[in-house]
């Protein structure tokens, strides 16, 4: 039976970790459009098995296996060459993306810190790829310089925010 | 590793060859630090596309020096337009909130209401088959009118329940009985008497279905208007009096001018003292002005005093009550009367002058009621000092708080100084969320960093609309267990329980302020500055974790 209170437990859990899922989807699918696709599956699928959701369960060990099902079943559809990676490789990378996504509110905030700390100049590489979506060629073209430049550039900014997230988030960090 | 990088690039940018994603796969295979960079890079991907689609990406202020990119694009290509340029691979993730959003349609309820807020953009069914036409996300408040007193108020089951002070939206308002009165953003001024139920439509437009109505209309408000079936009574400056009853709908004009528009008699003029009655079958007769049944704006003010004096009354009986509570730690009521002499006299019982707070910048305001103060926090400097010896286990903070707007970052509601050991912030994000951590060891080691702390963030709870109203916010920490609890005016908005390795049993205060942050613990504008763009008017610290009745409780009594 799908008791009023489980389920409104359940849908606050659903709607409080979908940020978290779609870091774990995303990371394994690494495409945005189907990474949304799969969430929103993942999403029908933890829907019709709410009644196995046991509310004073840990809910995101749960959820992250039926999305883990849901990313092998995309990969399957999409066939082996178009995707990075294949069945072998999200279980073996699965573990350190539940990890890295349990802690994807805090890695958000502090990036919001770290893309502060950045150079104007990098900050708007990083805006122009990664939030505008433009590609690479486009960016070279605008900013007068060649794609290799501005693939070295934006490698070395990503490492960059790499490391000072994971200094905020294991230092002494925001408060 | 500077390989995997290169190929991991071209991977994301799509210029991989089958070449390169065999090897990519296969350093993925072999390779433990590749696949760490992998996970790393793929959680910042999520999470830059996570901030984007909630609309924070205007955390980077020159970014929108993009715009020039943009434009010089468009200006060679005529074919690269809006879909090249502005939207970033695909569809937003406001699809997934959607589907959350369908579930609620399913018949669920209440905390629900979170998931709306919990995104910038707002979800409807549309967005599920429309995703591409997502409006752009400022936070602008879309309210047509304000709602600017209440009395003995009691809202129709299943309807909005808005609270004084709330910015109205268009839609259905049904009130079982009281009073409210409606300031339409066009300036006219409506009291409304229940039961009533009412359509606003726009700024200068409602369609009443029934109910007691008296209208005040400026010059420049002049063309406001209420429907009645299909007669408009359109008011030329003045006051008029409406009263719709399933029989019959009566207006009488007290003051001015008002025309009557209808299908069947075209246009009719009342002037003042002139009054009609319309049956429903259309037939209208001429009856006299009674303005006495219709409750002015001047007679709502005395009710209105009534109501206020009784609350306030019901207030300053439960705070004094509240100040012999063994478990108070610090306790500002703001009920200080005479001058006050730059300090905020603490209120617990028996008195310790110690607890005192220094009230710096911070100007004294009228508080919940007129009759009692708040302090108004504006400039950067504005703070309360105070200064709360001892070691305690668990806490509950608990505060009535007006915000104007969330300008900083973090918004200050209370921090201790520096951030050390055991200590507590409690802040609330420029994303409207509430936020509260205790810091759970010093600096981590260089060498093998680990957290420090564990900060719970509550869904959004503040939007624009809600500037200016009081409202009462509690967060409680137990410090046995590590759970966390955020509740806005009495209702849990939020509770996680934090990793056992960060729980922090022994918890102090020390040197601290409201609504600022003293001893910031780096330089950067951005991360330093938290003063809080509002005022409060009282403040609470317990030791213990208090239940959720009695926030409820404490929220029932203060309640302006």
């Amino acid at each position: 039976m799908k008791d009023s209170g489980n389920t409104e437990s359940f849908v606050r859990q659903l709607t409080e970790n979908q940020p978290r899922l779609y870091g774990y989807v995303y990371s394994l699918i690494g495409d945005h459009n189907k990474a949304s696709d799969v969430l929103l599956e993942t999403n029908l699928t933890l829907w019709r098995k709410l009644d196995q959701f046991e509310h004073d369960k840990p809910f995101l060990p749960w959820a992250f296996s039926i999305a883990r099902f849901q990313v092998m079943a995309s990969i399957r559809d999409q066939g082996r060459d178009r995707m990075l990676l294949d069945p072998e490789l999200v279980d073996l990378l699965s573990g350190e993306v539940e990890r890295g996504a349990e802690r994807l509110e805090n890695v958000r905030l502090s990036l919001r810190e770290c893309l502060q700390s950045l150079a104007p100049k990098n900050r708007q590489l990083i805006e122009h790829r990664y939030f505008r979506g433009l590609p690479i060629g486009k960016i070279a073209e605008t900013a007068e310089r060649s794609v290799s430049a501005i693939k070295t550039s934006i490698m070395r900014i990503r490492r960059e925010l790499a490391k000072c997230v994971e200094r905020k988030l294991e230092g002494p960090s925001i408060s | 590793m500077e390989e995997f990088e290169s190929l991991f690039f071209d991977w994301e940018s799509g210029s991989l060859d089958e070449d390169g994603l065999a090897r990519l796969r296969q350093l993925l295979r072999s390779n433990e630090e590749a696949r760490s960079y992998f996970v790393q890079q793929q959680m910042i991907g999520a999470a830059l596309r996570l901030d984007f689609d909630a609309g924070l990406e205007s955390l980077t202020p020159e970014a929108s020096s993009g715009e020039t990119l943009t434009t010089r694009t468009d200006s060679k290509d005529e074919r690269t337009t809006v879909s090249a340029t502005q939207q970033p691979s695909g569809p937003s993730i406001v699809r997934l909130w959607a589907v959350a959003a369908g579930m609620l349609i399913c018949g669920l309820t209440a905390r629900m209401v979170y998931l709306e807020n919990s995104n910038a953009r707002v979800v409807t069914e549309s967005t599920v088959s429309q995703p591409e036409t997502e409006t752009p996300r400022e936070a602008t408040s879309d309210g047509i009118a304000l709602l600017t007193r209440t009395v003995d108020i009691r809202w129709a089951d299943g309807t909005r329940t808005p609270q004084t002070g709330d910015a109205l939206t268009p839609g259905k308002l049904a009130i079982d009985e009281g009073y409210a009165q409606i300031e339409f953003f066009c300036g006219a001024t409506v009291v409304v008497e229940g039961p009533a139920e009412l359509d606003l439509k726009s700024s200068t437009l409602a369609r009443v279905h029934r109910g007691k109505f008296r209208a005040q209309v400026p010059p420049a408000a002049r063309g406001f208007s209420l429907e009645v079936d299909d007669m408009t009574v359109v008011d030329l400056g003045t006051e008029f009096g409406l009263d719709v009853s399933p029989g019959a709908t009566n207006v009488q004009v007290f003051d001015g001018e008002v025309e009557l528009r209808s299908n069947l008699h075209s246009k009719q003029l009342l002037t003042a003292g002139d009054a009609i009655e319309r049956t429903n079958a259309g037939a209208i007769k001429t009856t006299s002005t009674t303005p006495d049944d219709f409750v002015d704006i001047a007679g709502l003010e005395t009710r209105v005093g009534g109501e206020r004096q009784a609350r306030l009354l019901r207030w300053q009986t439960w705070s004094k009550r509240l100040r012999r509570d063994p478990r108070l730690i610090a306790y500002y009521s703001f009920d200080q009367s005479g001058v006050w002499q730059r300090k905020l006299l603490s209120s617990v019982e028996p008195a310790d002058r110690e607890l005192d707070g220094a009230i710096v910048g911070a100007a004294r305001v009228d508080g919940r009621w007129q009759e009692k103060s708040a302090l108004e926090f504006k400039r950067p400097g504005d703070r309360v000092r105070v200064n709360v010896p001892g070691e305690y286990g668990s806490l509950t903070f608990a505060c009535w708080v007006k915000i104007d707007s969330l300008d900083r970052w973090y918004n200050s509601l209370f921090l201790t100084d520096a951030y050390n050991q055991g200590e507590p912030h409690w802040q609330i994000l420029d994303t409207g969320q509430l936020f509260f951590s205790v810091r759970h060891k010093a600096d981590s080691d260089k060498k093998n960093p680990t957290p420090t702390h564990q900060p719970v963030l509550s869904p959004v709870f503040w939007k624009p609309s809600m500037s200016g109203r009081w409202m009462h916010l509690a967060t409680t920490y137990d410090a046995g267990s590590g759970l966390i609890r955020h509740y806005l005016d009495g209702e849990q908005l939020h509770e996680e329980s934090i990793d056992p390795a960060l729980v922090v049993n022994t918890t102090r205060i020390g040197a601290a302020s409201i609504g600022n942050w003293s001893i910031p613990t780096r330089p950067d504008e951005r991360f330093a500055i938290r003063n809080l763009n509002g005022s409060f008017d009282e403040f609470a610290i317990f030791s213990a974790a208090l239940t959720a009745d009695e926030i409820q409780e404490m929220y029932a009594n203060g309640k302006p």
